[in-house]
């Protein structure tokens, strides 16, 4: 007979088990596209959402079902971000539902695309008649792997530079941003001075992407985190990028926070370095003028950044017809000017800046045409494969950053544990798959 | 035919007495298996599949959105785990939380079960606001104590400005997050321990309480020699659940810290099960961790129930 200490050992049992059952939940192991899943005729859109896009997102829907009442949408919540959304589309591709469309962000398309998940669009274009070239070059290029393309823009941004008006003429600056990053160091005693000694600039920390936005700082010092597959955090001139974030952090130039945003909205720094998907909140939560300008140079200075739409490889071959021709909806020439008004991400469509719609919208809104005219101009370029293809990329360079910054320690010793972390990802995990 | 042992004789059926009935009858049988086979088909397969399918995906390398077949590696991700520079580091965490955890909802638990057993005014509504906390969603609890803890608009740095104290950065030093995950975790499960010790304390034996105060023994005596050995297998029935609760905790640090700050800040292996397995893609990897956590917490629990045997 079981007593209550033999019960309470196999209540621990089983309380372990269930620990040990995270990892096993998804159940066995592969996931096979088959003939591919026939769905319920209801197309399933998994979206997280981004740039507080739900309503936005809902009217675009309920004009899809206005004009192909044969084939619903469903708008799914796909968790607070593109991670959690990636999560949940793994636990659909090793044995549940799969839906037809999903937000994959510039991090997460990759391992889909490498791991066959999701579908090369390319065919499927000509099939569903969308004219492919009509995006951005860029943005649609970002997408492209092994000759084909696994995703098509939709909310995409770049990093941009915010800064209080009033505090650049407190501390006799011209209305812009800086050039150069040693510009920015000359400005910001001024700045700080100004602030009442809070910080020139302010950035998001290593858990909030603080590895996108130092991408551009890095270029400019003429390092990367990676040179196609190659790891160059070991570079003189990535190491000195390093060390110049790690200046600017010691001497209060520069404040790295879990919550820019506010601290930059509540007048906590004079400067904010995000995304321009936080444009539209930034308009609206903060009390004083503000510009928004280019990354500082020399070109290019800044990364694209933000999420695309993917159709997954398990659907039938009519559900991803569908889905393709359902993304081309959702981000056709109207549809993308009204989804960039909404949140700040920048139209995903050729020629959108010179449609009337988007043309007043801009003069009306100067800042928000900054994010287009600096990747006309060519100070964007694609991210690093460290950061974006190779696993774990983002949150091993955040978590670098951070230490060097918050933990004060050494660049040259947290560059060299990258290097070495990243080239072993590589040679496990990408390696034998390309 | 029957064969008989030399030297023994053959009983004769009509002289023997009758049997006492030790068996169960088909009946019985039928009703226990009846309410036991579908807890026990529910258990082996959504608790003990998964724990055997888990060992086994330890010893492979498997991508979650692949569609190729897992590579066998042996014991490689073990062997990777054990030789990873952040391995200490991981581990430290669990282990410094869990403790906390565990002592400090335990203590406080029973501190406030003790006070709330006494006849207080109002302890009904106090009771209730203790144990509220425990069935709030952790991501909400998580959520709301960001509100708490942030170092420029929270109600700590602003209780601390008002001393004149600046407030430390909780989401940025790892120490101090670990604090601030830890902390809001006692504060989520103390309904828990509270009201197991609540109820053992109103179940206990009245009438050695009115001995000891006939003995005119001291409070703080009374407590460790009377109240607290009767609330002994209450405290390892605790400590095991508390424990085991606690070595799992994830929602909360998803929602605060997502494992940092500095990387692993406030990374303990449950949520690197998670972030191996969803976020780096080597499920085979988090398979691993999860299977060292579960004989580290079954070691745990058997030393635990052991003790409980010796002291019993």
């Amino acid at each position: 007979m079981i007593g209550r200490r033999g019960f309470l050992a196999l209540a621990g049992l089983s309380a372990a088990a269930a620990t040990v059952g995270l990892s096993a939940c998804a159940g066995g192991t592969g996931s096979t596209a088959g003939d591919g899943q026939k769905g319920n005729g209801t197309l399933q859109f998994w979206s997280n959402h981004p740039g507080s896009s739900k309503a936005l997102e809902e009217q675009l829907i309920a004009e899809w079902t206005k004009q192909h009442p044969d084939v619903p949408v469903q708008l799914v919540d796909g968790g607070s971000s593109y991670e959690d959304l990636a999560t949940k589309f793994n636990a659909a591709l090793a044995g549940g539902d799969l839906p037809d469309v999903i937000v994959a962000s510039d991090v997460t398309w990759f391992n889909f695309a490498l791991n066959q998940a999701t579908a090369p669009l390319d065919d499927l274009w000509k099939e569903a008649g969308v004219d492919a070239n009509s995006y951005v070059d860029t943005l649609r290029e970002d997408y492209a792997f092994g000759g084909k393309h696994y995703g098509m823009p939709y909310s995409r941004s770049t990093t941009l530079m915010y800064w209080n008006s009033d505090v650049l003429a407190q501390a006799g600056l011209e209305k812009r941003g800086p050039q150069t990053w040693q510009e920015f160091a000359d400005w910001a005693p001024k700045l700080v001075q100004a602030m009442g000694g809070k910080p020139a600039l302010v950035i998001p920390d290593g858990s909030n992407y603080l590895d996108w936005y130092f991408q551009g700082m890095i270029w400019t010092f003429g390092g990367k985190y990676s040179n196609e597959w190659t790891p160059t955090f070991n570079d003189p001139k990535s190491i000195e990028a390093g060390k110049f974030l790690q200046d600017q952090y010691k001497a209060g130039h520069i404040g790295i926070e879990k919550d820019a945003n506010n601290t930059f909205g509540i007048g906590g720094a004079a400067g904010l370095l995000q995304s321009t998907g936080s444009l539209t909140g930034l308009t609206k939560a903060a009390k004083f003028p503000f510009i928004t300008t280019y990354l500082p140079g020399p070109k290019p200075g800044a990364t694209t950044g933000g999420a695309g739409l993917a159709v997954p490889n398990g659907i039938s071959h009519e559900r991803k017809i569908n889905a393709v021709k359902f993304i081309d909806f959702l981000t056709n020439m109207q549809n993308t000017i009204t989804f960039s008004q909404g949140t700040g991400y920048v139209p995903v469509r050729k020629g959108a800046e010179n449609e009337a719609a988007m043309k007043t919208y801009l003069e009306q809104n100067p800042n928000a045409f900054t994010a287009i005219k600096q990747m006309a101009d060519g100070n964007t370029a694609p991210q690093d494969y460290a950061r974006v293809f190779v696993p774990g990329g983002g949150k091993r360079i955040g978590g670098g950053l951070d230490k060097i910054t918050l933990g004060g320690e050494d660049v040259a010793t947290v560059f060299a544990s990258m290097q070495q972390e990243t080239q072993q990802s590589y040679d496990r995990d990408i390696k034998p798959l390309l | 035919m029957t064969s008989t042992i030399p030297g023994t004789s053959v009983p004769d059926p009509d002289l023997e007495l009758p049997r006492r009935k030790s068996g169960w009858s088909l009946q019985q049988i039928l009703l226990a298996a009846a309410l036991i086979l579908p807890n026990m088909i529910l258990l082996i397969l959504f608790t003990y599949r998964p724990l055997v399918d888990n060992f086994r995906i330890s010893f492979f390398q498997w991508n979650l959105s692949s569609t190729r077949p897992p590579l066998f590696v042996g014991f490689r991700n073990y062997a990777d785990w054990f030789s990873d520079p952040g391995t200490p580091t991981i581990v430290m965490n669990t282990v410094i939380f869990t403790v906390a955890a565990v002592a400090g909802s335990m203590i406080l638990g029973l501190a406030l079960a003790l006070l709330l057993d006494q006849k207080l005014f109002g302890r009904a509504a106090v009771r209730s606001m203790i144990f509220a906390p425990y069935v709030i969603s952790g991501a909400a609890i998580g959520v709301a104590f960001q509100f708490v803890f942030d170092p420029q608009f929270g109600l700590i740095q602003d209780l601390l400005r008002r001393i004149g104290v600046e407030s430390p950065n909780f989401y940025q030093d790892p120490k101090w997050a670990l604090f601030m995950v830890t902390v809001t975790y006692i504060w989520k499960n103390l309904g828990y321990v509270f009201v197991i010790y609540l109820a053992a304390l109103q179940g206990r034996r009245k009438d050695l309480d009115e001995a000891a105060e006939i003995d005119d023994t001291s409070p703080v005596r009374r407590l460790f020699r009377v109240v607290l050995p009767q609330l002994r297998q209450t405290t390892f029935f605790l400590s095991v659940t508390v424990l085991l609760s606690s070595f799992q905790v994830f929602d909360l640090i998803q929602v605060m810290t997502r494992g940092g700050p500095l990387g692993n800040g406030t990374m303990t292996m449950v949520y690197q099960v998670y972030e191996e397995s969803f976020n780096n893609n080597r499920a085979g990897y988090g398979a691993a961790v999860a299977s060292i956590m579960f004989l580290i917490v079954l070691v745990i629990t058997v030393i635990q129930v052991r003790l409980q045997d010796r002291q019993d």
